[in-house]
This record gives C-alpha cells, sequence and structure tokens, in this order.
C-alpha cells in the first residue's frame, strides 16, 4: 500500500487544512487575548485623576492654628476585603486662618510612614532616615524632595483633601513641595 | 523485625504529639500589640516618661515623680491634666489625644494611676500643714525676697546666684535669666513645695529657717523669683551692648574704612 | 510475607509495562559521571530541589488555611500561629524553608561559577539557573508580602516606589504592583496569585529544564588548572573521561546528595522547633504610625543600599545597575563560554565573588542595626544617664532636659545610649567649643537638620550649657582666638 505522504494531492490538501486550523487557532487566540490582556491591565488603563476624590478630613475645630495633627481618612474606592488598609492617616498643618498644608504620610523616599515631632518642628522617617522641616522641605536623609502635599479645601467648617491614590514619585497628587523641582517625579 | 518497627511508630507517634511543647512555639497571644493597647504601667512609663523624668521616677533632670510628698500633693487630677495638655511655653510636652499626642486617654489614666499606685503614700501628708496647690493670689516680691534670705539663701546665696565653691548642688544660679523663662512658676512651686530629695532640695518642711514655709511665703518667693526674668532670656546682645558696640565702632566708620 | 512481596513486585510490573518509566529513570539515576564529580562540593543544587519540594508541600498545607485578603490575612496567620495544632510549626517550615532556599541557591551559583559550570556546553542550563534565583528572589518577595502586617504593608509601599522611578511608565507600574490606586484586597490577591500559581509553574518548568539537561549534558567534571574548555574538542573529551573514570551517579554520588538534602532538611526543621515561625508583626493598619519596618534577611542588604545611596543616584542606580548586572550574568557564559575552568587561573571571577560577597555580606549585616534612621522613641525612652548630671547647675540640667525634648537623643546617643545617626555626645565638649555647638546647634550641616526654629534662646543657652559640660574629665575644647584677643573676664561675657 501506498505511504500517503507519496500521494501528492492528499498530502497537499490536509497539510492546507492543518495550517488552516492552526491559522483559525491563532486567530482565536488573538481575540481571547485582548480581554485577557485588558483585565491584566486594567488599574493600568484607569487615568490616575480618576482614582481621586474629594474626601472629608474633619472639622477646622479639630486642628488648631499653629499645630500639626494627625488625621484618618477613608478611601472612597475599594472593596469590604480591604480591612484597616482603607484607612489612612495623613498630617494637617494649619498655618493660620484659612491657611493649610496637609501631607501625605508616605515619605517622598521609599513610602514609609512619617513622624512628627511638634517639639522639634521635624517629620522623621523609620525606614531610611529622611527627615523634613515643619513646612515639608526636606531637611536631611534620602529623600529627593519633600514631603507630598493634598489639594485641600475649606467647605463651611469641613476640611476636605483630594486623595485617593498612594503617593509616590510617579503618583503624587499635587503640588510639589517647596525647595524641590516640579519636573522631579 | 516486627517490635522494632512497632516501637519506631511509637516513638514518632508520640513525638507528634508531644511537637507542641517546643521552645519556637508562640505564645497565647499576637506577639505585637498595637501600640493604643499597651496599658502596662512600667512600659508606659519607661517608653514617655523616664528619658526625663529618670528610671523609676528618679535621677533624671526633670521633676522626680517617686517623691510621695509630690503625688500626694498634687493629686490625680491635677497630674493627669499635666500629662495630657503638658505645660504650655514650657518644656513638658502634651501626651494626650485632645492635644495631639500619641496616647490614648486610657494610658494617660494608666500612667497617671501607675505612679500613684508604685510610689504614692496615701497618708503621708496627713496631719501637715501644706501650702496649697495652686497659688491663692498674686504675690509680693519683696516680700519674697526677704523669705528668699531666711530660708533659702544659705544654700543659693543671698542673690540665688549660687555659692561659689559649694557642694555641686549649690553652685549653680537659679535666678539665670535663661533658666528662668524655661521652668514655669508652677514648676518653681512644685520645686518648693514638695522638694528634689535626691537632690537634697528639702520639701517646704525642711529650709533653713528651721520652720515649715506658709502658703503665703511660698507664693512669695515664686513670684520674687519671676520677678528677675528678663525680656531677652538667653540673647548674648542685649540693646544696651547695641548701642555701646554702635558707639564703639562709630570713629571707624566715620573715617570710612577699616 | 513472599506472597505479599510476589504481589508487589506484580503490580509494579502492571504498572511499568504501562507507563514505560522505570527504564528511563534508572538510566537516569545510574548515568555515569566524571568520579572527580562525586564530591560533597556538588549536592548544593539537589538540595536546593529538594527544599523546593518541602516549600511545595508545606505551603498548600498552609493555603487551606491562609485568606488572601488584606482584611482577613494577618488573623488567618494569627490562626495558624495560636489556633491550630502544629499550624506554628508549618509556618515556621515554611519561612525558614524560604531562608535557607535563598542561601542554597545563592551557594549552588557560587559553586557552579567557581567550578566553571557554565562553560560550552552548559550555557542554557546556567541561563536558566540565573532565571530561577530572580524566581526565588520573587517568591520571596512575595511571600513576605503574603506574611502581610506592618514590615510587608510599608514594604509594598517601598516596591511601588521603586517602581513609580521608572520614567513614563512609572505610575502605571505602581497601579500594576498594586491592582489599583492603594495598597488594598487586590494587591495582597494578585500577590497570591503571583506566589501560589504563577512563578511556581515557571519555576517548576524552568527546573524541570534545568534537571533535564544537567543529565542529557552530564555533570561538570572538577575543574584541572590548565585543561582548556574549547568548544570543537570538549564534548570528546568528556565522553573519553566518563568511559575512562566514570561511576554512575547513584550509589557513588548520589550518596552525598540524599545525606546533605536530609541534613538541610534536619537543619531547617531545628530552626522551626527552636525558633518558632517568622512574625507576623503588627496588624496591617497604616494609622498605626509608631512603626519601624524592616524587610526578611534576603533583602536586607537592598534596605541598606536604599538608606545609603546618594538621593540624585538613587533613581539611576535603582533603575539601570540590576539590568545591567542580570544581563552581565546572562551573557556569561557566551563571553567566557571557554578556556580555563580552575579557580587558580581565574582571577576576576575569584575577585568578583569576593567582593560581591563581602559587599552583600556587610549591608546585611549593617541593617541589622541600622544606624541612618533616628530611633523614634528615643527622646521619650532613654534616660540621661545620671553621672552626666551629677554637679551640673540648674541652668545646665534645664539643658538636658531641652536635650532630650527636642528629640536630639533619636539621632544621638549619650555613651551609647541612644540614637546612632550622629555622633555619640558623650564627650562632644572636646571636639567643639561653645561657639561651635551654638552654630551647629542652630543650623545644622550634613545630615543634621537646622534646628534654630525650633529653638529660642533661653533653650539654645541651656542646651550648649549642658553639651559643654560633657567632657568626660578630659580637657575641654577651646577657642586658641579668644584667649590672644580677650582677657579670661571678658571671654565668659563675649560668647559670639
Amino acid at each position: 500500500m501506498e505511504h500517503p505522504t507519496t500521494q501528492p494531492s492528499q498530502h497537499s490538501r490536509r497539510t492546507f487544512l492543518f495550517k488552516l486550523a492552526l491559522l483559525a487557532n491563532g486567530a482565536v487566540g488573538a481575540v481571547l487575548a485582548v480581554p485577557i490582556l485588558g483585565y491584566i491591565l486594567g488599574p493600568v488603563f484607569k487615568r490616575g485623576r480618576s482614582y481621586e476624590y474629594w474626601i472629608p478630613l474633619g472639622f477646622l475645630h479639630q486642628f488648631p492654628e499653629g499645630e500639626t495633627r494627625l488625621a484618618h481618612f477613608h478611601n472612597p474606592d475599594g472593596s469590604p476585603a480591604d480591612g484597616q488598609t482603607r484607612t489612612l492617616p495623613c498630617w494637617v498643618r494649619h498655618i493660620k486662618q484659612n491657611q493649610f498644608q496637609v501631607f501625605a504620610i508616605n515619605c517622598a523616599h521609599m513610602g514609609c510612614p512619617v513622624h512628627w515631632f511638634p517639639q522639634s518642628k521635624l517629620f522623621m522617617c523609620p525606614c531610611h532616615g529622611g527627615v523634613y522641616y515643619q513646612d515639608g522641605a526636606r531637611a536631611a536623609g534620602p529623600p529627593p524632595r519633600g514631603l507630598f502635599e493634598y489639594k485641600y479645601k475649606i467647605v463651611g467648617d469641613r476640611l476636605m483633601i483630594r486623595a485617593g491614590q498612594l503617593p509616590t514619585l510617579a503618583t503624587h497628587a499635587s503640588i510639589a513641595a517647596p525647595g524641590s523641582s516640579p519636573c522631579q517625579g | 523485625m516486627k517490635t522494632p518497627a512497632k516501637i519506631l511508630a511509637a516513638v514518632l507517634l508520640s513525638a507528634s504529639v508531644g511537637c507542641n511543647h517546643l521552645p519556637g512555639k508562640p505564645g497565647l497571644r499576637p506577639e505585637t500589640q498595637r501600640p493604643d493597647q499597651t496599658h502596662d504601667f512600667a512600659t508606659l512609663y519607661k517608653t514617655n516618661c523616664s528619658a526625663c523624668h529618670g528610671d523609676n521616677g528618679k535621677n533624671g533632670p526633670a521633676l522626680p515623680l517617686n517623691n510621695p510628698v509630690y503625688l500626694a500633693w498634687a493629686g490625680h487630677d491635677a497630674i493627669q491634666g499635666i500629662v495630657s495638655n503638658g505645660v504650655p511655653h514650657r518644656l513638658m510636652p502634651a501626651f494626650g489625644p485632645g492635644a495631639g499626642g500619641l496616647l490614648t486617654a486610657e494610658q494617660v489614666e494608666d500612667i497617671v494611676n501607675g505612679m500613684m499606685k508604685n510610689w504614692g503614700k496615701k497618708d503621708v501628708l496627713n496631719g501637715q500643714n501644706v501650702p496649697a496647690y495652686n497659688p491663692g493670689s498674686a504675690g509680693d516680691p519683696t516680700q519674697g525676697q526677704a523669705v528668699f534670705q531666711r530660708n533659702c539663701a544659705s544654700c543659693h546665696g543671698a542673690d540665688g546666684k549660687g555659692v561659689a565653691g559649694g557642694p555641686p548642688h549649690v553652685t549653680g544660679s537659679i535666678v539665670d535669666p535663661s533658666y528662668l523663662a524655661l521652668i514655669s512658676s508652677r514648676g518653681l512651686r512644685d520645686i518648693i513645695v514638695a522638694g528634689i530629695p535626691e537632690q537634697k532640695m528639702p520639701d517646704w518642711r525642711g529650709d533653713a529657717s528651721g520652720k515649715p514655709m506658709t502658703d503665703r511665703e511660698v507664693t512669695d518667693v515664686v513670684a520674687w523669683l519671676v520677678s528677675q526674668r528678663t525680656p531677652h532670656p538667653g540673647t548674648m546682645v542685649t540693646p544696651a551692648d547695641k548701642r555701646k558696640n554702635q558707639a564703639a565702632i562709630a570713629p571707624v566708620q566715620s573715617r570710612g574704612g577699616r | 510475607m513472599s506472597g505479599l512481596k510476589q504481589k508487589g513486585i506484580a503490580i509494579y510490573r502492571w504498572l511499568d509495562s504501562r507507563l514505560g518509566l522505570a527504564g528511563p529513570v534508572i538510566e537516569a539515576a545510574e548515568h555515569p559521571i566524571p568520579k572527580s564529580s562525586a564530591s560533597w562540593w556538588y549536592v548544593f543544587g539537589s538540595a536546593a530541589t529538594v527544599i523546593l519540594m518541602m516549600q511545595i508541600v508545606t505551603g498548600v498545607l498552609l493555603a487551606l488555611v491562609y485568606t488572601p485578603t488584606a482584611r482577613d490575612a494577618w488573623n488567618s496567620l494569627n490562626f495558624l500561629n495560636h489556633g491550630l495544632t502544629l499550624g506554628w510549626f508549618l509556618r515556621a517550615l515554611h519561612g525558614w524553608g524560604s531562608d535557607f532556599m535563598v542561601a542554597i541557591v545563592l551557594i549552588h551559583m557560587t559553586q557552579v561559577f567557581m567550578f566553571g559550570a557554565y562553560k560550552f556546553p552548559r550555557e542554557l542550563t546556567w541561563i536558566l539557573g540565573v532565571f530561577l534565583l530572580l524566581m526565588t528572589f520573587g517568591m520571596a518577595f512575595t511571600g513576605q508580602v503574603l506574611r502581610f502586617d506592618q514590615d510587608a504593608y510599608w514594604g509594598i509601599g517601598i516596591g511601588a516606589s521603586i517602581m513609580a522611578r521608572v520614567p513614563f511608565v512609572g505610575s502605571k507600574l505602581v497601579h500594576l504592583l498594586l491592582g489599583g490606586p492603594i495598597i488594598g484586597a487586590t494587591t495582597v490577591s494578585r500577590f497570591f496569585a503571583l506566589h501560589v500559581f504563577v512563578i511556581p509553574g515557571i519555576l517548576l518548568a524552568f527546573v524541570g529544564l534545568h534537571v533535564w539537561m544537567v543529565l542529557r549534558l552530564g555533570i561538570n567534571e572538577w575543574p584541572m588548572p590548565g585543561r582548556l574548555v574549547r568548544r570543537s574538542t570538549y564534548i570528546q573529551e568528556y565522553e573519553a573521561e566518563i568511559h575512562k573514570d566514570g561511576v554512575p551517579f547513584v550509589p557513588d554520588a548520589g550518596w552525598t546528595d540524599a545525606m546533605f538534602a536530609a541534613a538541610i532538611i534536619l537543619a531547617i526543621m531545628a530552626c522551626a522547633a527552636l525558633f518558632g515561625p517568622i512574625g507576623p508583626t503588627g496588624p496591617p493598619d497604616p494609622t498605626i504610625i509608631q512603626t519601624v519596618p524592616k524587610p526578611d534577611v534576603p533583602f536586607l542588604w537592598i534596605y541598606a543600599l536604599l538608606a545609603l545611596l546618594p538621593p540624585k543616584l538613587e533613581t539611576p542606580i535603582l533603575l539601570i545597575v540590576p539590568v545591567v548586572v542580570i544581563c552581565v550574568m546572562l551573557a556569561l557564559p557566551f563571553f567566557a563560554g571557554e578556556g580555563e575552568k580552575h579557580w587558580s587561573r581565574r582571577p576576576i571571577a575569584v575577585l568578583m565573588v569576593l567582593v560581591i560577597a563581602v559587599s552583600l555580606g556587610t549591608l546585611t549585616v549593617v541593617s541589622l542595626n541600622p544606624p541612618w534612621s533616628p530611633e523614634m522613641t528615643a527622646w521619650s525612652a532613654d534616660p540621661v544617664q545620671p553621672r552626666f548630671l551629677r554637679g551640673r547647675t540648674p541652668l545646665e540640667r534645664q539643658g538636658a532636659i531641652v536635650f532630650q525634648e527636642k528629640q536630639c537623643r533619636n539621632c544621638h546617643a549619650l555613651a551609647g545610649l541612644g540614637g546612632k545617626r550622629g555622633p555619640d555626645l558623650a564627650s562632644v565638649a572636646t571636639r567643639l567649643t561653645e561657639d561651635e555647638l551654638v552654630r551647629q546647634v542652630l543650623q545644622g550641616g550634613g545630615n543634621m537638620p537646622a534646628y534654630g526654629s525650633a529653638l529660642s534662646p533661653a533653650q539654645t543657652t541651656a542646651l550648649v550649657a549642658f553639651l559643654g559640660t560633657l567632657n568626660g574629665n578630659e580637657r575641654p575644647a577651646r577657642d586658641p582666638s579668644l584667649e590672644l584677643t580677650h582677657s579670661n573676664a571678658a571671654q565668659k561675657q563675649q560668647k559670639f
């Protein structure tokens, strides 16, 4: 009996059909890849700004003039499975009257929580030794810039901040701290 | 080969049950507590107070807290107020939540109660005629100077500037303008009435005059000390010095050069 | 008894006639290797494989209880530690197994490098090995995150901050890493998928290929100085050596591998039994700011590097150096694929290993007691030792209170007690005069911030008065120029 491969016409048809089947799989795979990639890259496509909301921080009388106090806010986006990670702290400096500075808790170096000391008027970071002055400017250590600040506004007697993202050199929410270049990060 | 296998099985089985008593086994509760859940007085005191007030409430640069006279005299509420709110414009920080501190109200209570329990003696002031915790009225500096001469000058010098060559605890000035700027009249009253036992500063009963000080006398002495404050403590160049310096360099300036 | 034995053999024959695995497995086990390779120096690769098996088993058992959400992970870890019989031991095995795995993989890589086993024809084995090393570190990092406590929470923040430094796509990488805008449930769950599904899958595939190639290409012979590797002649020379001096892997060399594997597993069990599980530390609550986050031991060298790199160089170094290093490692068999294998003829290789080992070792050791961060509680928890207060005037004692209250102690120790960021001040008065102390405190300099805005003149006077007494019975520092221009009495008055 003749070996099937030595019959050119039947061999080329089967080969052609096999190649067609491969092409079909390739096409289906490409189409399937789109929603899968979309799912994986979902968090990336959402624009940074749309993660931010105006969030209430507390009443004005909770922040006496001339002092820097710790405040907490709840992240608006999220699921119940976030647990404690949904409540985030920040430092509110009441300069005078309606002038505030709201600093993110995250150090500008690597994001560790900075600790305010009212006696020496310094923020100190426990991780790699970053230190900032009371207006957020960098005082010492490895941070490349001053503390990240949230945009704020006063609505009635409440202080509100525009927040919602983890502040990093690429995702910091608003104004560059004094003494640093706005081009940085 | 049956018996050794049985023995081995028995050993392994009992080992797997007894495994639960090894040194690596963690204790009953999570190892790390939240900082606001710490209620142990020794830990709270050591972490927050011992740096200035000393280990075990003594031998620190600030007022010793293991003094039963001070604890009984000031009382629970006054001490709680100071721990919570600090002493404004002075060196004692505020630890309570309402004033921006990082302790909870409960933890402040734990500290105050712990001090009273460990170092206080309830009856130490019984039958004693102790001056009031707060001054009743403004004191008289002139009277105060006289009181100072009677009670304090033998150690602190006639003018309060210390006794040269004396023992360590009396050589320093207590009217140095910087010193008076840093200590409040509350602090002065505390030292005079409660004393600093480890520094050989007597309480209101043990002064040179031999008689316990009255409330009036304490108020007057504090008023006299406070009257020694200067408007620009710690600055090296007073306005008078400035005028003198200007007068000294004026001839050089008029010559137009060095 | 012989009836049971015969039944066993019958079952074995039934399986083998269908699977046909016995032949290849026995052939692989008994494959000839050079006699010089039957050595204790060659055991590390198989030890890594055995630890991998143990990690998979303990990992699966942990996954039966562990809850990969931000809300429940910490609770489930504590449940494993305190609520389940021997749950703590299982966690301890997995945690210590991870540290041992990193160590064994590094030792294995160093041994392979020093023995020249990356040279022809084993280049692909080496390349896969480099990826296996990276994946081992990936497993260590994702595993550390899954132990979702305070260290892990702020550790992810550090990872996100490093990602953020990549130009153009920084924010996208941050959101990809976190699975959203902040560290939350999406972050923990994607690290769980990475740690349990993605990386182990690739890891097992690569380990399979790696071992396949080791079997196929033969175990590296013990290097000889002067015996060069040449692509044209190596395979024939290797075959000749095996024919002349070959021994079967099992049992001649396999016994050392098996012994060492048993010893390593025993060591992991001993560490687990004696030292217990690693963490979890405090709950992953970002509002707890009294925290000092630190990574696990395999990452302490990065922790040190991040503290010590100068700020302006940090981003370029963090982004460029690892890529260059990995590319060099991957390209190694191509620019050094022939030539000498013995370390006595490869001075650069020996030097590189020594320099890298000493650097990483030093960075790790220094991180165990880090001197670069202030100690956050030293200002209120470390007392001024009584001997620094003896015989001081009231003003100097107030100065000691100022010294504590202004958090000086956070960076400066007194006779060893306190922070290590700045110099110990127990004898500062022998180095700085009063003027210099005033300037230093008000203006700072270098790594010290300026305290001028936080100190009143009275506080400065008191502080400098106290610091001026810290001369430890040595002669205090003095400014000779003052003596030349003023009398002693005037010197006391004129302090500026």
